[in-house]
């Protein structure tokens, strides 16, 4: 299995060349030049020319890459454009607070996903499952920034339970924790439920209630243990994008998060903050694929870790 | 446990959750007053800060050698007079004794020569470099010609004088902008680049703390050598969403906020806050660019068509909310001396047989706008006006940046956009946005050419006496109006709300008034 590993990982750095170069190139060919925006209305042209040089935005794309990827190789980010800060303790900054909003979305997620799922899947066809399927429909459709807004007016300014905007203690992280698990409880419920109703068919159910095994052990020692391969899937991309930011959520609630800080590098075309944030995005994702795989061979012995087995 | 067992135990452990996390208000500090920043500001060095933002915080932590009085005139800052040579060129001003930087060490005039040489000096990067470009030798020192600036001169320890190339009448107003304020080179020298977030000056306040994308925390100075705060200190909470903003505000947690668009009905109609609402007449002026330098608007009478064919006076009152005064010249209204007639007013009769007149009528141009919910409603407006009269618009709308770069290289045909002051003098609505010399980046981005405009305003600018300065401005406003480059809208009213706990707030047409001394709680 080590080897596995070692070698998914040493797959990282074409994946992340590849990733760095595409973001790159995609990047410096929309239009806007981040010096005009940082240096006001009335600056010399001089004085952008000169800008422009120490940045480097004047010498062509391909440069440009190789230079970050020196950068790179230095274990550095580079600067920010504007705030002159360095993007690497930006990112260490604030990626903490990313992993406590999508940890505290994946809390609430997770137990009530499966538990809306499994309650839908075992009232099959009865008026419990329609009811939510539609909310599970209606989780899915819901715009984030529309049932933020309504759980902040609801929570914060009527029932004045909340703190409606702020990063701290989890306070704070409770309203943006519950919007941004809304769609993950709504994808969950439907992924447990459609996995659940496929295995209550199969033969081994049948035989454990044949051989009088109480309901709550057939669903929890037998049914979840088969299911959980596609829902550890679902909830493994759903972490992962959130560990990537929720950038409506974050500026919704002001939470000082990866999203919003990508956000405002990609407005601001501060190259440095986009690259930075699209390198540990590409880093996390891996990993936490990398986290399933392992977590898939753990649930079911038959899923092995070596290249021949897949 | 059955299934309602289960579902009772979900609630019940969702509900202790709730009673146990309970509370809505921040921990707010006492004596201090919260305000809200919708965007980080990017630096608080005075030599790189271009934004609003950071202007208004910075305008808290230094001082600059004049400043500006409730009714936009001069006064004294750290300068306690200055006198002016009768050719306008020569600039001597007394510093006050005793004045300190944060560091505790005392304001001498050297200091304002470092400051000031220091935003000329190309390795700084100063975007600001324009403020001061007026002094003597200024060009010779940015392009490395000169090791020094020879048109600023200490005279003793609180004595400066500064010597301009050319006389130039606003010169003062200039001091008062945020580029001018002092620092301390032993500070500067310290830091490095890191200035920007570690700033020291002279100001009512020191920074504390700054949590970058959450908030700024300025604690009140002791040994401030003018009116001291009466707050302890000031929080900005920087939350980038307008109804979040409102939110924090009804629950008591931000004393003063901009009233968002959204929320201004509500808020003018509402019994008990509309006692508690501020305005000021922004001196600003919002138009549409007509790009004079190609077909079709580099004609006049389709420039003057445009004017005659939208309702600005309608659009101001419905999806402007009146938040606004029409105006009649680029000049902000409250700071014109002089009157200014309305020359195209809505007629679209008229504006029909001039397109017609001059076989028009059918084609299609373009309208380049921001990506702005406010701006969008505006454009579409516009759209409809026009092809009433026979001309096809079609809107594009841009990323700002993108924006920028495409009206600064006079992309398009038509363009929404506004300018704001930077310090309030009629000629920087004139020079900047309509001398030939301003082309695209510089401000000009309608192309206009004028000559007898261009030599107007330079005239303004020189003339020491403050009547003929307004005479050569009246008349280049007049042929500006009369031309037409712009379709010029409004000057925009700002409001503000506050809390009733909040007391001698007041609220200032340019940011960097406001020193922060009076609201008190």
């Amino acid at each position: 299995m080590n080897t596995y590993l070692l070698k998914r990982l040493f797959l990282l750095v074409p994946l992340l060349l590849g990733v760095t170069l595409l973001t790159f190139t995609l990047t410096k060919a929309l239009p806007g030049d981040p010096v005009l925006s940082m240096v006001g209305e009335r600056a010399q042209p001089e004085v952008i020319e000169k800008i422009r040089k120490e940045l480097g935005t004047d010498k062509n794309v391909f440069s440009q890459y190789l230079g970050y990827v020196g950068l790179m190789l230095k274990g550095e980010f580079g600067r920010s454009y504007y705030t002159n800060r360095k993007v690497f303790d930006d990112i260490l900054l604030k990626f903490p607070n990313t992993l406590k909003l999508a940890l505290g979305a994946m809390i609430i997620a997770i137990p009530v996903g499966l538990f809306l799922g499994f309650i839908s899947a075992y009232k099959k066809d009865t008026i419990t499952d329609r009811v939510i399927s539609s909310l599970s429909v209606t989780g899915l459709s819901l715009p984030v920034f529309w049932s933020g807004l309504l759980l902040m007016l609801f929570f914060s300014l009527k029932l004045k339970l909340f703190p409606p905007s702020g990063t701290g203690d989890i306070r704070f992280l409770i309203l943006p924790s519950i919007t941004l698990s809304l769609p993950a409880i709504a994808t969950l419920t439907r992924v447990t439920r459609t996995t659940l109703i496929e295995i209550y068919d199969m033969p081994f159910v049948a035989t454990a209630r044949a051989k009088g095994i109480t309901e709550l052990k057939i669903n929890f020692i037998h049914v979840f243990k088969n299911a959980f391969i596609p829902l550890v899937t679902v909830i493994g991309l759903d972490f992962g994008s959130y560990l990537n930011g929720a950038v409506l959520t974050e500026t919704i609630f002001g939470w000082d998060g990866i999203g919003r800080f990508t956000m405002e590098g990609i407005i601001k075309r501060d190259y440095p903050v986009i690259m930075g944030c699209i390198i540990v995005g590409t880093i996390i994702f891996v990993l936490i694929n990398l986290l399933v795989d392992v977590i898939y061979h753990y649930l079911d012995p038959r899923v092995r870790l070596h290249e021949n087995s897949r | 446990m059955n299934l309602k067992n289960s579902i009772n135990l979900l609630l019940v452990t969702c509900y202790s959750l709730l009673v146990l996390t309970a509370c809505s208000s921040q921990n707010r500090l006492d004596g201090y007053i919260y305000y809200r920043l919708n965007t980080n500001p990017t630096t608080l060095d005075p030599a790189l800060i271009v934004d609003v933002t950071g202007g208004s915080i910075s305008a808290k932590l230094f001082n600059g050698l004049v400043r500006l009085g409730d009714d936009l005139s001069i006064q004294p800052d750290i300068a306690k007079n200055w006198s002016i040579s009768r050719d306008g060129l020569t600039y001597i001003f007394k510093l006050r004794y005793g004045v300190y930087f944060s560091n505790k060490r005392e304001v001498k005039s050297y200091d304002f020569k470092y400051s000031f040489k220091r935003i000329l000096d190309p390795k700084t990067r100063s975007p600001n470099t324009w403020v001061l470009e007026k002094i003597l030798c200024a060009d010779d020192f940015m392009k490395g010609r000169a090791g020094d600036v020879k048109g600023i001169r200490v005279i003793d320890d609180y004595t400066l004088e500064i010597r301009l190339k050319k006389p130039f009448s606003p010169f003062l107003s200039l001091l008062t902008m945020t580029a001018a304020y002092v620092v301390p080179q032993e500070e500067v020298d310290r830091w490095g680049p890191d200035f920007s977030s570690h700033p020291v000056g002279t100001g009512p306040f020191v920074l504390k703390e700054w949590l970058p994308n959450r908030e700024l925390k300025l604690e009140k100075r002791e040994g401030y050598f003018d009116v001291p705060a009466n707050v302890k200190g000031i929080i900005y909470r920087i939350i980038p969403e307008d109804l979040t903003t409102v939110t924090e505000f009804e629950l008591g947690n931000l004393d003063v906020i901009t009233i968002p668009v959204s929320e201004y009905s509500r808020y003018k109609n509402h019994p008990k806050r509309q006692g508690l609402i501020s305005s000021i007449k922004g001196l600003n002026t919002y138009y549409l660019g007509l790009n004079c330098s190609k077909p079709p608007f580099n004609n006049l009478s389709l420039r003057k068509a445009t004017n005659y064919a939208i309702d600005r006076e309608k659009i101001l009152h419905t999806i402007y909310e009146r938040r606004g005064r029409l105006a009649s010249g680029p000049v902000p209204d409250i700071m014109r001396k002089w009157d200014m007639p309305s020359y195209y007013e809505y007629n679209p009769e008229r504006a029909r047989e001039l397109i017609k007149k001059e076989g028009l009528d059918g084609i299609t141009i373009n309208l380049y706008i921001t990506a702005d919910q406010e701006v969008i409603d505006i454009a579409e407006v516009i759209q409809s006006y026009i092809r009433a009269v026979g001309i096809d618009i079609k809107i594009k709308q841009l990323e700002w940046s993108a924006y920028k770069e495409a009206i600064n290289k006079g992309e398009p045909d038509m363009f929404y956009l506004s300018w704001w002051a930077d310090y309030p003098d009629p000629e920087n609505f004139l020079f900047p946005l309509f001398h030939s010399s301003n082309h695209g980046a510089g401000g000009n981005r309608t192309r206009y050419i004028n000559l007898t405009v261009d030599s107007l305003i330079e005239k303004g600018q020189h003339a020491l006496d403050q009547k003929t300065r307004d005479s050569y401005y009246r008349q280049a406003e007049e042929i500006i109006v009369k031309e037409v480059p712009w379709v010029i809208f409004w000057h925009r009213t700002d409001f503000t709300i506050r809390q009733p706990w909040i007391k001698n707030y007041k609220i200032y047409p340019i940011y960097s008034m406001d020193k922060g001394t009076e609201v008190s709680l």
